[in-house]
């Protein structure tokens, strides 16, 4: 016993997520500079701010859907450094660790939402068709979609096809959830039904990084809560303390702006 | 009798000349959107000007060139030959044209998605951007191929016996003058309804199932 928690804790202890020194720029447009950010292992990371802030960019710099111009990426002990190029075969490891739902969806509107789910079980982790549907199936379920597995996305409704894409995204089995505002493109009412399933998700130990709008989400789920604005991150810590007592000016108004309206 | 004679002759070569072309031409087109798409500013100004250069001709011409014009050696191009490969290249620069639009139809998450589960390049192509882009080129495809299949009438003016070069062969012989032609527009028009027919059945059908 004594052996296995030894055995344990320097996994516990080191970040699932880490990036040091992000920066990107278009031409002279700086849309991040120098981000440093590292997440735990079965922690929630809420990403907050004013739109323009990058907190998007950060989240899609971290499985390379946008190259930065300089610093380190490390998920699950994946390093990719933006300087460096990188080996389609360390590309391919980091992006397993990861798995990403979009704002989106993004489902792929020419295939059932069961083979949505399972063509990249197949594809990626070498599955047989039978093994990724059994699978596939219990995760559907898990999202309360079984009935919907023989439909295609579009007849599905948003919060619907949401949840058909953290299925998709969890039945790769990653280390780490990143979600790019995953709610914004829902009603009110059916975005419920998202953040219920990722409430579920962070209560068994997921660990996820979420950029929202969702200032519920963020004070009751997020165990560290991150504030971007202007290409940097201006304020980060414990989202109840921040939230109560934030610190810096550019932190209150945007507060203001989504608590008091 | 006699005409429909001549004009039943005529028409598997209007049919073998459209499908052979169409055929080249989809194949042909291939490389030729991949340099379209290219990155690298020679590939995709030498596939540019092939294009342009392709199209920019009228095949009337192109035929003209290959069969008069071009012999390897002591070989000649046969007309059927010759017109078969005027008409595939030329439909080979169209086609490369609508499968570009096709692909840029594509929406872009589907492209991010794909990199995001980790989809090597070829699964991203043939599961997830191909099956896409045929679909939305199903209906400027079969209205090229309607078009390609009255153009094969042009391979009439290098020798190739088919309907047109049989009518107008039969109308000279028997001095029935215009009355052939309209049988052989009636045929094209049995040839090409269907055709037509079948297009918009598939992409009715496949827009109920993907609709958004």
């Amino acid at each position: 016993m004594e052996q296995l928690m030894i055995e344990l804790n320097p996994q516990t202890t080191q970040p699932v997520v880490q990036v040091k020194n992000l920066a990107k720029a278009y031409g002279s447009n700086v849309v991040l500079r120098d981000v440093s950010l590292s997440v735990a292992e079965g922690s929630v990371t809420a990403m907050i701010g004013p739109s323009g802030a990058g907190k998007s960019t950060v989240l899609r710099c971290m499985n390379l859907l946008e190259q930065p111009d300089s610093g380190e990426i490390v998920i699950d002990g994946h390093c990719i450094n933006a300087g460096k190029k990188t080996s389609p075969k360390s590309l391919a490891a980091l992006r397993r660790s990861a798995g990403m739902v979009f704002q989106h969806f993004n489902l792929f509107p020419h295939m059932t939402v069961l083979r949505n789910v399972s063509l990249p079980q197949e594809r990626v982790l070498g599955c047989s068709r039978e093994q990724a549907n059994e699978k596939s199936m219990e995760l559907l379920k898990r999202m309360g979609l079984a009935d919907k597995a023989d439909q295609y996305p579009s007849r599905c409704s948003g919060g619907q096809q949401q949840r058909i894409a953290i299925a998709r995204a969890l039945a790769l089995g990653p280390r780490v959830m990143l979600f790019d505002e995953p709610t914004s493109a829902l009603d009110p009412e059916v975005g419920v039904e998202v953040l219920e399933v990722m409430k579920e998700l962070a209560s068994t130990g997921m660990t996820m990084v979420v950029v929202t709008h969702e200032m519920a989400f963020a004070e009751n789920v997020a165990d560290e809560l991150v504030v971007m604005a202007d290409g940097g991150i201006i304020e980060k810590g414990h989202p109840g303390q921040i939230l109560k007592d934030p610190q810096h000016e550019r932190t209150r108004r945007f507060l203001r702006a989504v608590l008091e309206r | 009798m006699e005409m429909l004679k001549a004009i039943a002759i005529g028409l598997p070569l209007t049919v073998l000349v459209t499908i052979l072309a169409l055929m080249i031409g989809t194949v042909v087109a291939l490389p030729i959107v991949a340099g379209l798409r290219s990155r690298n500013r020679l590939i995709w100004l030498m596939s540019r000007g092939l294009v342009d250069l392709l199209r920019g001709i009228p095949p009337v011409v192109w035929l003209f060139m290959l069969y008069y014009g071009i012999s390897i050696g002591a070989v000649r191009l046969s007309a059927l030959q010759a017109g078969v490969l005027g008409l595939g290249v030329v439909a080979a620069a169209y086609l490369a044209e609508i499968f570009r639009g096709a692909i840029s139809a594509v929406p872009k998450g589907q492209w991010e998605a794909s990199s995001a589960l980790g989809f090597h390049r070829a699964t991203v192509w043939t599961r997830i951007v191909g099956p896409q882009t045929a679909r939305a080129a199903i209906p400027a495809y079969t209205t090229f191929a309607i078009g390609l299949l009255k153009d094969s009438s042009i391979a009439s003016t290098i020798g190739v016996s088919e309907i047109v070069f049989m009518s107008s062969q039969y109308a000279r012989q028997s001095g029935s003058g215009i009355l052939v032609f309209f049988v052989a527009a009636g045929i094209y028009i049995l040839l090409s309804v269907p055709l037509g027919l079948l297009s918009r059945h598939l992409d009715v059908k496949m827009r109920k199932a993907v609709a958004r």
